[in-house]
């Protein structure tokens, strides 16, 4: 027996002895910890989306195992989410533990002091603080989720940026290619500008109703009565053109008009919007009714050669065959931009496009602040971040980048993870403004309004600046 | 005096639980119509401003055009389930091989969420996907798409509700029908009337009350539509089928807009009320005042 094999032998009885030896101090940690706590419910309130569902469905019966806290978890609309968080929160009920934060409500719950201080928390009793706990293992996402103080308000449980799908295989045809090359004179390839972008939905709009009509060029999130689509437009769109936070300057009394400061009713914001009205055109007929869910679906479905996309259904479409048509089919790359957008993004300037995300986060008003704190931090750790990834395609600790499943399924999303990763830097989450709900229901009826032709789209435009300024003085923000 | 006692005693439970769930927060509502109050305003907390909030509801665009296509709504949908409910409680009077398998499932959708009601509408008519614009388009050649076409979208909440709501009508028609005593129908047959005059002369009269009561509990009901339609158009498109209940819900849960919210919830249930008491003159009044 060799030397280096017995020295190999040793470090691997020794990894593994060490491993458990871990595995035992981390359920000894958990169980200890929660004693006081032992039978707690614990409830949470959240979105109905992939990454929720594990929570639900995986992390809480484990954490239970361990533990002794039954954690409840209600997952259901988007909307339904908000209304009962917030009524919650600010009647001071104290039904729950726990509520998924999105990042672009954050600003408004801190600036109601809706949220508890997780790292005071854990400051204020150490005995709760998990050795596998660490907010420097999180991803720069969860500096959304910080207060004036530096402290973190939210533990991250998703992250996604909202990329631009293109169909491989189609993109890849060479019959499509030389078509596309006869009608355009271009090469068929990811758009990286806008006019690229209409040509290749035209080109297959055209092809799709040549042969069968079943296919269209693009995804569009037109629904006609949902905030999903005026989303699309501010946080899409809007970025791509150069006009980043909503067009409103918020350093120049959250000026939205042109001639005040803003960019809400500039050229360029007009240019978007045709923009936008064109792909909804070049889009399938569901497109009218479809917020960010349909058109992940109408992209799986097979029924589009490009579109924008929601990062936390990216994994899904490239993935599972048992809702997806096009597995292994799916490629993924920048949004098409006008000149300059890059370089600003780049100089941290702007942002090609939104990155989306949440949190979840304690209530002031929770009557268990203790054990839900418990929760968090489990969920938090390294170690249940991999499978919850692959899962959900959803990054929100660094170390998850490096795990072997995820590279394995990053293969299958053509460098999701890796363009998550390396560009995120790129992409920014909503703007922080505690108005932001309010000046949505206050501006979206005008967009849709636009979108079903009832206003043209320069006059929608300037009346969405004048509504923002209007909404934003009335609201108490501008003065 | 016993008895008098036991019985305040006995009703105490429903009238507490009628104070603080009813009668309070409806006093509550009228307090908040009077302020200025949007938790995410910069000034977050509730500042009275006398009836600014009620003087807004006049000159507020959007709420009006949404009381305008509400009252459209309501007129169709009320007088289609009230038409469709008589016929239907008609022919389940007579007897036909299945009868009882048919009454069953015509009622079936009233135990149904409106939520789910929602949502079993919406997967319907979908475009390109759903089985009614598919239908259409190949039956047809009509293309129905509930998100861009504002007459469609109308129409299909129409639908919707009197699909939903009819089986009420018809088994509240049907106990009317049922409870009639046969002699005065005899009496008129006897007589030559003929199946119109009976219907216009006897049957109908004899079944007003019931009829009326159908009529203010479905108009009650539709005036504050909200989670049906929420789920299947969100309003839209645009804002043709933001319809009062649906207007309400968005500025005050998700604009969290309470003060001016309540003022318009107030106004609506004063609308109400006082469209029931036009009914009840129009329809009721005269015939106590005949019968006098």
């Amino acid at each position: 027996m060799s030397f280096a094999y017995k020295l190999g032998t040793s470090a691997i009885a020794f990894a593994v002895t060490a491993g458990m030896a871990h595995a035992q101090d981390a359920a000894a940690f958990w169980a200890e910890a929660a004693k006081p706590y032992e039978g707690t419910v614990l409830h949470g309130v959240t979105e109905s989306t992939p990454p929720s569902n594990y929570i639900k469905d995986v992390l809480a019966p484990q954490f239970e195992e361990l533990t002794g806290i039954r954690v409840d978890i209600e997952t259901t609309s988007w909307d339904q989410m908000y209304d009962k968080a917030i009524k919650d929160m600010e009647a001071g009920t104290g039904i729950y533990d726990m509520v998924y934060i999105e990042q672009d409500i954050v600003y408004a719950y801190l600036s109601r002091d809706f949220l508890t201080d997780t790292t005071q928390l854990l400051v204020d009793n150490p005995a709760l603080k998990s050795p596998n706990y660490d907010e420097g293992h999180f991803t720069s996402f969860a500096e959304s989720f910080r207060g004036d103080n530096g402290n973190l308000f939210g533990i991250p449980v998703e992250a996604f940026i909202k990329t631009y799908l293109y169909r491989t295989d189609l993109f890849n045809d060479p019959a499509h290619q030389a078509a596309y090359k006869e009608k355009t004179g271009k090469d068929l390839a990811p758009a990286t500008t806008h006019e690229d972008y209409l040509a290749i939905a035209e080109y297959f709009t055209e092809w799709g109703q040549a042969n069968g009509g079943e296919l269209w060029g693009t995804t569009s999130q037109s629904h006609t009565g949902h905030p999903a689509s005026w989303y699309e437009y501010v946080e899409t769109v809007l970025p791509t053109f150069g006009i980043y936070n909503w067009g409103i300057d918020a350093g120049n009394n959250y000026a939205a008009k042109v001639e005040n400061g803003g960019k809400m009713d500039s050229p360029e914001a007009k240019a978007a919007m045709k923009y936008a009205l064109q792909l909804r055109d070049l889009a399938p007929p569901e497109s009218v009714q479809s917020t960010w869910t349909e058109t992940a679906t109408t992209m799986a479905a097979g029924r589009a050669a490009q579109g924008m996309i929601y990062g936390e259904n990216t994994a899904w479409i490239a993935s599972d065959e048992n809702q997806s048509r096009v597995v292994g089919n799916i490629g993924v790359a920048l949004p098409p931009l006008s000149e300059g957008v890059l370089a600003q993004a780049e100089a941290g300037e702007g942002y090609v496009g939104y990155y989306d995300g949440g949190a979840f986060g304690i209530p002031i008003t929770s009557k268990n602040k203790e054990a839900a704190m418990l929760f968090l931090e489990f969920i938090a750790q390294d170690e249940v971040q991999p499978d919850w990834a692959v899962a959900g395609s959803r990054i929100t600790n660094t170390a998850t980048y490096d795990d072997p499943k995820v590279q394995e399924l990053d293969g299958k999303l053509n460098g999701y993870f890796t363009m998550l990763k390396d560009d995120g830097r790129l992409y920014a989450g909503a703007p922080p403004y505690p108005f932001h709900a309010q000046l949505r229901e206050a501006l979206a009826p005008i967009y849709y309004q636009i979108l079903t032709g009832q206003i043209d789209p320069d006059t929608g435009v300037d009346q969405m600046a004048q509504k923002a300024e209007d909404e934003l003085s009335a609201l108490g923000y501008r003065q | 005096m016993h008895s008098k006692r036991l019985g305040w005693l006995l009703l105490a439970p429903t009238m507490i639980i009628l104070f603080f769930f009813g009668v309070v927060p409806f006093f509550y509502v009228i307090w908040v119509s009077f302020h200025q109050w949007n938790p995410f305003a910069a000034n977050p907390g509730k500042i009275f401003n006398w009836a600014a909030n009620y003087r807004q509801v006049v000159f507020d665009a959007q709420l009006l055009a949404s009381l305008g296509v509400t009252f459209a709504f309501v007129f169709f949908a009320v007088v289609s389930e009230l038409v469709l409910g008589y016929l239907l409680a008609q022919a389940f009077m007579k007897d036909f091989p299945g009868k009882a398998f048919f009454r069953t499932i015509h009622t079936l959708p009233l135990i149904m969420a409106p939520i789910i009601v929602g949502s079993i509408w919406k997967l319907m008519t979908t475009p390109s996907i759903g089985i009614i614009p598919n239908l259409l388009q190949s039956w047809f050649g009509y293309n129905l798409n509930i998100g861009q076409s504002a007459l469609a979208a109308f129409t299909v909440t129409v639908v919707m509700d009197v699909w939903h709501w009819t089986p009420l009508v018809t088994l509240s028609l049907i106990a009317a029908l049922v409870s009639l005593p046969p002699d005065p129908f005899e009496q008129a047959q006897i007589d030559g009337a003929g199946k119109r005059q009976i219907f216009w002369h006897i049957t109908l009269p004899m079944i007003a009350p019931a009829v009326v009561a159908t009529v203010f509990i479905r108009l009650m009901d539709a005036l504050r539509t909200v989670d049906e339609v929420l789920m299947l158009t969100g309003g839209g498109p645009g804002s043709a089928t933001r319809y009062i209940g649906v207007h309400i819900f968005k500025e005050v849960f998700p604009r969290t807009n309470y003060g001016y919210g309540s003022a318009i919830s107030v106004v609506v249930l004063y609308l109400t009320i006082v469209i029931c008491w036009l009914l009840y003159v129009g329809l009721i009044a005269p015939r106590n005042t005949k019968k006098g």
